[in-house]
């Protein structure tokens, strides 16, 4: 086999490694240890701040396709939210099974906490037009959803009275693909003031950096690694949720044991690249002479 | 009269949350307010539309025995499906269950399997495709693996800790500089589109253009 024959390497064997190196992980977690970094801890931080008189938007803005990233972070955040005992607004704007994530995620979470439906939170459902039912949600909530999930009335509903518009909120948390994020930095924040958090998928937090930076967003969670920084941090600070990260079905799936999956699939296509690139320049060098 | 009413109503629409947002007198904003109730209804019209459209060119892809129509029959089949089960929603309990089973148990599988394939294309691509051919593919090759180093814990373990502050930093400054750049540009880009589809140069979306 000679060397220019390794550039074009059956694409199986590729796939054979990747493969190995996401399962090793799965089997066996090895726990490597995760550092916090300031974008996620900021958001943590906030949240610390709050109370039970605080109302606390979290949209779930994503589909299926972003479950593996986002669902840890949506988890992380709802314990945090309800051990904190603030009340939290569930909504959903992306079409393609934001409301179907927000209906299993609480009903994953709720279950862990003694909470009353409609009074502690509240699932509104999915809305279509996603600018249009935020700039609205400025002059009145209960007027943008007349009805919840379950399309029951909620009027009357003790959390709506605590949640009119945007005034009465103190946060709101974004899970978002695509752009629905940027709709709720550029246009809820900049134009209402409202701190904003979005915690979105690695390949799309690039883009939101430039909204970190401008201040237009207070905090920026990106990919698995946002989520098990997350997981991390309140998991220091609250022995419970530790425990529960701690139980072998919450184990696996949590984004702590994604990282080990995913620091091995990186390092197998850095090496890929470092090798490739290796054989690129040794054939170029024969080629030359 | 077929232009001219779309290309009225286009303006007046278009200019009155300008004049409100410079206004803020409150029969200025209450009509304002009306007109995003109004806009969320008419987004609501753009999902049937939206399925009217997959419906007619799957269909057609299907009757005219197209290359690749089996596939069109499993979109068609997949729209008829969880479309009659979901609207059945409205008025039985028991639907909304079963198109949450299927959401659960088939789309949600589908989607992220499709998304978790990304992972071996990506290894795949990224060694054949990758090379340090100029300094440019250099220093975006070195940036890629700082940052995928930096989005791992197993980088730190390697570097003593400075690999995160580093790809932090990648992502904080030049990054955000570029971001920016496109950012302003996609804005400017739309603000420019918004004003030609309101004053009527834009006229696109009316259609073909004959009267």
């Amino acid at each position: 086999m000679n060397l220019k024959s390794m550039l074009y390497i059956d694409r199986r064997i590729i796939y054979l490694l990747v493969s190995i190196g996401a399962l090793i992980p799965i089997i066996t977690p090895i726990g490597l240890p995760v550092m916090p970094t300031k974008p996620v801890a900021a958001l943590f931080d906030a949240i610390e701040k709050m109370g039970p008189e605080d109302v606390v938007i979290v949209s779930f803005d994503y589909g299926p396709s972003s479950e593996p990233e986002l669902n840890p972070m949506a988890e992380a955040i709802l314990r945090h939210l309800f051990t904190r005992k603030i009340k939290v607004v569930v909504m959903a704007l992306f079409p393609l099974g934001g409301n179907e994530e927000a209906k299993k995620e609480l009903s994953k979470i709720v279950g862990e906490f003694d909470l009353r439906y409609g009074v502690d939170y509240i699932n509104l459902g999915y809305k279509e037009g996603a600018q249009a039912v935020m700039k609205r949600m400025a002059v009145s909530i209960p007027d943008v959803f007349p009805t919840d999930a379950d399309g029951k009335s909620t009027q009357g509903m003790p959390i709506m009275d605590r949640a009119r518009n945007y005034r009465d909120v103190a946060l709101v948390v974004s899970l978002a693909t695509g752009i629905i994020g940027e709709y709720w930095a550029n246009l809820v924040n900049a134009q209402f003031g409202v701190d904003v958090s979005v915690g979105c998928t690695a390949v799309s937090a690039p883009k939101y950096y430039a909204y970190l930076r401008a201040g237009q967003m207070m905090s920026l969670l990106g990919g698995l690694k946002g989520a098990s920084e997350y997981e991390k941090l309140v998991g220091d600070e609250y022995p419970a949720i530790r425990q529960t990260y701690e139980q072998p079905q919450e184990k696996k799936i949590s984004a702590t044991t994604g990282m080990d999956v995913q620091s091995i699939v990186h390092v197998i296509i850095i090496a890929f690249i470092v090798f490739g690139n290796a054989i690129y320049f040794m054939t170029r060098k024969e080629g030359g002479k | 009269m077929k232009r001219t009413v779309p290309l009225v109503l286009t303006f007046i629409v278009g200019m009155y949350p300008i004049f409100a947002f410079f206004v803020p007198h409150r029969i200025v904003s209450d009509l304002n307010d009306r007109l995003d109730t109004w806009l969320i209804i008419v987004a609501a019209f753009a999902l049937p539309l939206g399925a009217v459209n997959v419906f007619m060119m799957n269909f057609s892809k299907i009757s005219q025995r197209k290359k690749g129509w089996p596939y069109s029959l499993v979109i068609l089949a997949g729209l008829v499906v969880m479309g009659a089960i979901g609207i059945a929603g409205a008025y039985r309990q028991d639907s909304i269950a079963q198109f949450q089973y299927l959401f659960q148990n088939i789309v949600s599988p589908l989607q992220s399997t499709m998304f978790s394939l990304l992972a071996f294309y990506v290894a795949s691509a990224a060694y054949r495709a990758f090379r340090a051919r100029n300094v440019d593919a250099a220093i975006l090759l070195v940036a890629a693996i700082v940052v995928m180093f930096g989005r791992i814990p197993f980088g730190d373990m390697l570097t003593h800790g400075s690999m995160t502050p580093l790809s932090e930093w990648l992502m904080t400054i030049p990054n955000t500089a570029a971001q920016r750049g496109i950012i302003i540009g996609a804005a400017l880009g739309a603000a420019s589109m918004s004003i030609r589809i309101i004053l009527g140069i834009e006229r696109t979306y009316l259609g073909s253009g004959k009267d």
